[in-house]
């Protein structure tokens, strides 16, 4: 069973003779402090999400203005702003999220990005002949940016004022990304589902809520895809079908008909794959006691997807605020946390762990390289 | 006094404790759930108030109190995160909102039509004629994949008007290696475009549509026009650039949808070249005099143009939406064809 030591608060166990970080002995005077009992009746607490369009849409326009007339400077800050909303509108057992992210930080990782970016487009460009040097460069630096932005984003992700952690190496992903890109190329691409579940298992194995590491039992994603496959022939079928039909019936305008199907059937096997991998993933996460439900439906994402880009299109990407709260609101609801004994016992990394190194890897992290 | 309640997370567990708060002139005295704390005022750091959400407040040892109470905290910290709060007061009223969208509007439109375009002239005069050359050839890459198929010019008339070429383009001194390229183009009938660089297309339908060389020369002279001007260059820094722009100011919403950022690219390209069109009208019209060739065979090539795509929009070039919508873009991307051979006829 879980206790705290009740001198330096560290997580002991409540049989221990003593604690491990600061050597209080246990028995007499002192006892471990038991935490509320994980292996209580599970509780239910729905997700929600508390944002509402109208106010959005005024932090978003103001901050896109503040960027502009900084010429892009306040794009960090903006960032961060709209980043708070979303996250402290979202809620779990009336609490919300936090982010931490700094402005600075976000900054400095802007500015790098553009001058990679910038790197990476003169080259390929105008000195082709360095191009196989690139590549390298690429394959190299792959797992560095996936490592650091999961890394800044969990550490300046809170609930309950505990952080999450991402403690993925660089070596861990350098070897996942060349075994599976290997598998992808001898397949010629037929395993991607096996590449996307095996990153999905280092994401999210990877990630710890304070002390607590999240639990995924080995993923697979081959019948959502084999299905996606057989939804693209279909569409495939229809895109041929109905400008056939559209060409018999209105006697042109075959090809925008044929475009316009397979348009709209691209983003039904998109709703389709996001929808069926994010039910399969969430709904075997095990975080302690804490389980999740997540029942995102094909039809409900593909037509909230369809009326957003509409809307964005026909309001010249005035609707973006709208569509955004939407999503979001769509898909918190559509997740539930399960835990038993509550969420009250999990208990943060700094005390046990990191220490006072804390503070140190936030300076580590302190540049975020998702723009 | 201020008071106020709060939630108290002591940063080791997630055990949320109900608090109250009682703010002092240097300290806050936290009581309430087994605890009593005193903090210096001065060791709390102050999260910026977010429309809708808790007020948090970052205490030393990394605990946090949460609360709702937004005026309490303004009367305690009155000077914490200035530019924050004051974004924050922008936020939350309506008439900003309103004139953040008059503001953002008014400058996309400035942008489109006035900055990117002086940003891509300024730009270009900084790029070197090799790297023009570069794009140019990519260019012609791409046409050759997908547009344009061998030419069907018998190799003596290719002979005569590359020797024209080499005539109007003989002497100058721009640093640009002309050359004509033929090529048949089944969805663009009777036109000729200039490529970054100095490669000049001209396609099959329009050297059949001429009635003597000199016409055809003319229609050349305006695409070195383009070639000169770096007007290829500057389209594509162009749309480089309202594609830049419109990322960032879609921000977020990017991920969403791709097509919402490239469909206004697509409509606002079409109004670019008006102004290019016509600097190029204008060098065409004095090297050709330079040449000894009178501009009105400019004016006569540009009325049978016109008068090719009037009389039968499909014509010989098939049938099918793409063709006519190519033509749509032809026809509104040039200034009025009437207007242009009027200065032609002017300037012999």
């Amino acid at each position: 069973m879980r206790a705290r030591c009740p001198n330096c608060d560290s997580p002991v166990d409540s049989d221990a003779p003593k604690c491990d970080k600061c050597g209080a002995l246990f028995g007499t005077g002192w006892k471990p402090v038991p935490f509320p009992e994980d292996t209580g009746p599970e509780q239910r607490y729905p997700v929600e999400f508390t944002g509402a369009a109208g106010e959005y849409f005024r932090i978003w326009i103001v901050n896109l203005v503040l960027t502009i007339l900084t010429l892009g400077v306040y794009s960090a800050w903006a960032k961060v702003r709209r980043r708070r909303y979303f996250y402290g509108h979202t809620r779990i057992d009336r609490e919300g999220f936090e982010y931490r992210g700094r402005p600075i930080a976000i900054l400095k990782g802007r500015l790098i990005a553009v001058a990679a970016v910038a790197l990476f487009y003169g080259t390929a460009n105008f000195a082709s002949s360095l191009i196989w040097l690139l590549a390298i460069l690429i394959v190299c630096a792959a797992p560095w940016l996936i490592v650091r932005s999961m890394a800044f984003n969990a550490y300046n992700s809170a609930y309950r004022n505990i952080r999450l952690r991402f403690r993925g190496t660089y070596l861990q992903c350098l070897g996942l990304l060349l075994w599976t890109g290997f598998i992808l190329v001898v397949t010629f691409g037929l395993a991607y589902p096996y590449f996307k579940a095996r990153l999905m298992e280092f994401l999210f194995r990877n990630h710890s809520y304070g002390t607590t590491a999240f639990e995924v039992p080995d993923l697979s994603y081959f019948g959502i895809y084999v299905r996606a496959v057989g939804l693209g022939l279909f569409v495939g079928l229809a895109a041929a079908l109905g400008g056939k039909f559209f060409n018999a019936v209105v006697g042109d305008g075959s090809r925008a008909a044929s475009t316009l199907i397979g348009y709209i059937g691209y983003l039904f096997i998109f709703s389709y794959i996001r929808a069926e991998i994010a039910n399969a993933t969430w709904s075997v996460v095990r975080i302690r006691k804490a389980r999740f439900e997540c029942a995102l439906r094909t039809g409900d994402l593909f037509w909230l997807y369809l009326v957003n880009i509409i809307a964005i299109v026909a309001t010249l990407g005035l609707a973006a605020p709208w569509a955004m709260v939407r999503a979001m609101r769509y898909r918190a609801q559509k997740m539930t946390v399960f835990a038993a004994g509550g969420l009250e016992s999990f208990v943060a990394a700094e005390s046990a762990e990191v220490g006072a190194a804390g503070e140190e890897i936030g300076e580590m992290f302190d540049f975020d390289l998702s723009l | 006094m201020i008071e106020f309640d709060a939630i108290f997370y002591d940063g080791k567990t997630s055990t949320r404790n109900a608090v109250r708060v009682r703010g002092f002139p240097r300290s806050l005295r936290i009581v309430g759930a087994g605890y009593d704390l005193e903090v210096p005022l001065a060791a709390v750091r102050v999260e910026p108030p977010v429309a809708g959400t808790r007020r948090l407040l970052h205490l030393p040892g990394g605990a946090q109190l949460q609360t709702d109470d937004d005026a309490a905290l303004r009367a305690l910290f009155p000077r914490s995160n200035p530019l924050e709060t004051w974004v924050h007061g922008l936020e939350g009223r309506w008439a900003y909102a309103l004139a953040a969208v008059a503001v953002a509007a008014g400058f996309t439109w400035w942008c489109a039509v006035y900055g990117l375009p002086l940003a891509a002239e300024l730009a270009s005069a900084h790029v070197p004629t090799s790297i023009e050359a570069k794009l140019g050839d990519r260019a012609l890459e791409s046409i050759d994949q997908t547009l344009c198929g061998p030419t069907a010019i018998d190799a003596g008339k290719q002979g005569e008007l590359s020797r024209n070429f080499a005539a109007l383009t003989a002497g100058q001194g721009d640093g640009y290696t002309y050359r004509l390229e033929f090529r048949a183009c089944k969805g663009m009938g009777a036109n000729a475009f200039a490529l970054p660089g100095g490669a000049v297309v001209l396609t099959d339908a329009l050297v059949k549509l001429a009635q003597n060389d000199a016409q055809i020369s003319a229609v050349l002279a305006h695409e070195v026009g383009h070639v000169r001007h770096r007007h290829g260059l500057r389209l594509a820094i162009q749309a480089a650039g309202l594609a830049a722009l419109i990322a960032t100011l879609a921000g977020d919403a990017v991920s969403i949808t791709g097509l919402a950022v490239t469909l206004p690219t697509a409509l606002l390209q079409s109004g670019y070249s008006r102004e290019f069109e016509d600097e190029s009208d204008a060098y065409a019209f004095r090297r050709l005099k330079e040449i000894k060739l009178s501009p009105k065979y400019f004016a006569e090539i540009l009325a049978r143009i016109e008068e090719s795509r009037n009389k039968d929009p499909d014509g010989n070039r098939g049938s099918g939406p793409e063709r006519r919508r190519s033509d749509l873009g032809y026809l509104s991307t040039h200034p009025s064809t009437a207007e242009r051979i009027e200065r032609a006829l002017k300037n012999q």
